[in-house]
């Protein structure tokens, strides 16, 4: 083969690529043309103008995947929930960098969108200041705790040592060496540390003789929460130490520890945030429970109430609770589960003292 | 040749966009729309430009003496954080003053940050790529911590670890789409070139790079050269990483500046360590970055296609014989080449 049609070769793939490009573009392209045909007719009534544009769902993720088996996903999740039950669609975009967050909302509020959700506290200031200049669209900030109300933004927050605690209770009830450990993200971040201080006072409420043994990962924010290498070495020392039952809450971090675990005969781990039984199946020899954030349900609720215009701002609680106990159904036994009733109905009168907010 | 490297990278991206059953000219489409559609876009562009200009330039001065510089996101950070610091710290000084020694101050972090890569190859010989690894560790875990503890905003309900926002005369202007720091970053650009090319100072450097025995026998003295280039390189991280506190980010926070640094080694290697070069270079992979969340949105595909297509153009720069191959080009042109050089020696 010459030179010549090695070349000739190559543009004609580009040719073909940009012609199997050219057709893809065409079939929306005939679409739309017909669409004036079959919407004119709805636009006759003059108050049914509101209801020919559909209702729009956008959602922007933090520095992660909606794919991520942990709070993207929940949300997303809640999104899509939402959307099939309103019988419209969502969207999404995924956040590369920090840096982009108000980029990001802001091609929603270009298309449009009637309701834009935010996951992750680090998109608060963007999203307070999107609601703001946008006092007609709605707003869902997850994990976002709202210092001033604003009428279109709900922030979505969760009490995660309450969820911990709840956790800890079952994990001093069900250790026998009588220590527990914890393999956690970084400390710079509120709801990791509230997640750890609920899990020890919960451990330690059930069992006042229980030794936890609790350690964050060293790194800054960019490795604390992928670093599975580290937070199985970490689950290995707490269980050379003595540890029983686990708990791992750090994102790939903390799933390294989980399966570190279910490694291990005899010891117990507990997820974190989502039921890990489902996003770590690796883990389902030691998983006990997952300390959970019912995130789903929470962005559903919210928005179908700014669907119906019936939206409050301000702080939305959503709920916690632990995930079912899987395999190990038969090892929680009536005792503890009363226990937990308890625990969680002292734990909804504010009664129990989680440790958190310090002070 | 970096062109063709370019033009081989976006036609396979456009490749996996179709075969993800995605329409290549609208993807393509909305990511120039993204990255230059109007007046936004093309800020955005700039601003994402302009640190990766000065990380670039903070591989290429270095390599210019052959030390492999791996250390742009620590002395990027530390360049950051320390702007930042005087940025919110101290009030009432005129903004003639003030942002200058902002500016200043973190170049200077920067600086010294490189420094000891370069001293220690100086004096000890040990190797600048692991120390600048191993520091850049240190300058993240070093700077999480000064923005989680003493430097923290700590009004209102923030539990966010980062400063408080930069005194209005610490903050770098934008002149509607253009971004003062852009202009900073051309400039810093030129004078790389500059020194490089036309000063006794740049002979030195190249002559240090080329052959290190050589230079010596010549009268230059190595470990002076090597320790002040690590410190001019990280002079320029860390005036990138003072610009995105001071112009873009208005602030700095822990997390938010991660693989910033590590970038500048992509725009390095394609401007093939050639200073001016690294302006096209940073524009080309910037405008890709601020048009990638548009493309997504308007077409579907996953924002990672343009870290393959970065991917897949560097590995066409690193790996001539492919294109040539591909593309026939027999030009003596690229002999020149030398990424390696670098390395091992």
């Amino acid at each position: 083969m010459t030179a010549f049609n090695k070349r000739f070769a190559i543009v004609f793939a580009v040719l073909a690529i940009f012609a199997a490009a050219c057709t893809g573009s065409d079939e929306p392209a005939a679409t739309t043309a017909a669409a004036p045909a079959t919407t004119a007719p709805a636009e006759a009534p003059a108050d049914d103008m509101d209801d020919a544009e559909p209702f729009k769902i956008g959602l922007v993720t933090d520095t992660g995947k909606v794919d991520d088996k942990s709070f993207n996903q929940s949300a997303w999740e809640g999104a899509q929930e939402a959307a099939a039950a309103l019988g419209v669609e969502a969207n999404y975009i995924e956040t590369e960098e920090a840096k982009d967050y108000d980029n990001n909302i802001g091609l929603f509020v270009e298309d449009g969108a009637n309701v834009i959700i935010t996951v992750g506290f680090g998109l608060g200031d963007a999203t307070i200041a999107a609601a703001q200049a946008n006092p007609d669209i709605f707003f869902i900030g997850v994990d976002q705790f709202q210092g001033e109300a604003l009428p279109n933004l709900a922030g979505l927050i969760f009490p995660e040592d309450q969820s911990g605690f709840l956790a800890g209770a079952l994990a001093g009830m069900l250790t026998e060496t009588n220590i527990v450990g914890a393999v956690l993200g970084t400390d710079l971040v509120p709801p990791v540390v509230a997640f750890k201080e609920g899990w020890e006072h919960g451990a330690r409420y059930t069992n006042p003789d229980v030794e936890t043994i609790s350690t964050y990962h060293p790194g800054g924010l960019d490795v604390a929460f992928g670093d599975p290498d580290w937070g199985a070495a970490t689950a290995r020392q707490a269980l050379d130490q003595g540890a029983d039952i686990i708990f791992g809450a750090g994102g790939a971090t903390g799933n390294g520890a989980l399966i570190e675990i279910a490694s291990q005969d005899g010891a117990f781990c507990v997820g974190v945030d989502t039921d890990q039984w489902n996003t770590v199946p690796e883990a389902q020899p030691c998983l006990v429970t997952s300390a959970m954030k019912l995130i789903t349900p929470g962005v559903a609720d919210l928005v179908a109430q700014a669907a119906s215009g019936d939206f409050a701002g301000g702080n939305y609680l959503g709920e916690v609770g632990l995930a079912p106990f899987h395999d190990f159904d038969d090892i929680v036994t009536d005792d503890m589960r009363a226990t937990l009733d308890d625990v969680l109905a002292g734990l909804n009168a504010g009664e129990i003292d989680t440790g958190w907010p310090p002070g | 040749m970096p062109l063709a490297s370019v033009v081989l990278g976006l036609v396979l991206g456009a490749v996996l966009i179709a075969v993800q059953g995605h329409s290549v000219l609208s993807a393509y489409g909305a990511l120039v729309l993204g990255g230059a559609g109007d007046a936004d876009a093309v800020l955005r562009t700039l601003q994402k430009a302009t640190p990766l200009i000065f990380g670039g330039l903070a591989v290429a001065f270095a390599f210019k003496a052959g030390l492999f510089n791996i250390g742009g996101q620590g002395q990027l950070l530390v360049g950051a954080a320390f702007a930042a610091g005087v940025g919110f710290g101290i009030d009432g000084l005129p903004l003639v003053v003030h942002l200058p020694l902002a500016l200043l101050v973190g170049g200077i972090a920067g600086a010294a940050w490189g420094a000891i890569a370069g001293v220690l190859k100086a004096t000890s010989g040990a190797h600048e790529v692991i120390v600048t690894i191993m520091l850049n560790f240190v300058a993240g875990n070093l700077t999480d911590w000064l923005a989680a503890n003493p430097w923290q905003d700590r009004s209102g309900s923030n539990i966010i670890a980062r400063t408080p926002l930069v005194e209005p005369s610490a903050e770098i202007p934008t002149w509607g789409w253009l971004p003062a720091g852009f202009l900073l970053a051309m400039i810093a650009a030129f004078a790389c070139w500059f020194i490089l090319e036309r000063t006794t100072y740049g002979f030195e450097v190249r002559s240090v790079g080329a052959n290190r025995h050589a230079a010596r026998y010549a009268g230059i003295s190595v470990g002076w050269i090597m320790a002040s280039t690590m410190a001019v390189a990280g002079l320029l991280a860390g005036l990138g990483g003072a610009i995105e506190s001071l112009g873009v980010d208005g602030r700095f926070e822990a997390g938010v500046n991660v693989g910033l640094g590590f970038e500048g080694i992509t725009i390095a290697l394609l401007a093939r360590t050639n200073p001016i070069a690294v302006i096209p270079a940073g524009l080309l992979v910037g405008l890709m970055e601020a048009g990638a969340a548009k493309m997504q949105f308007e077409s579907g595909v996953a924002p990672e296609i343009i870290d393959v297509i970065q991917a897949l153009i560097l590995l066409f720069v690193a790996a001539p014989m492919i294109v040539r191959w591909l593309m026939r080009l027999r030009d003596a042109d690229d002999r020149r080449l030398t990424l390696g050089a670098g390395w091992g020696r």
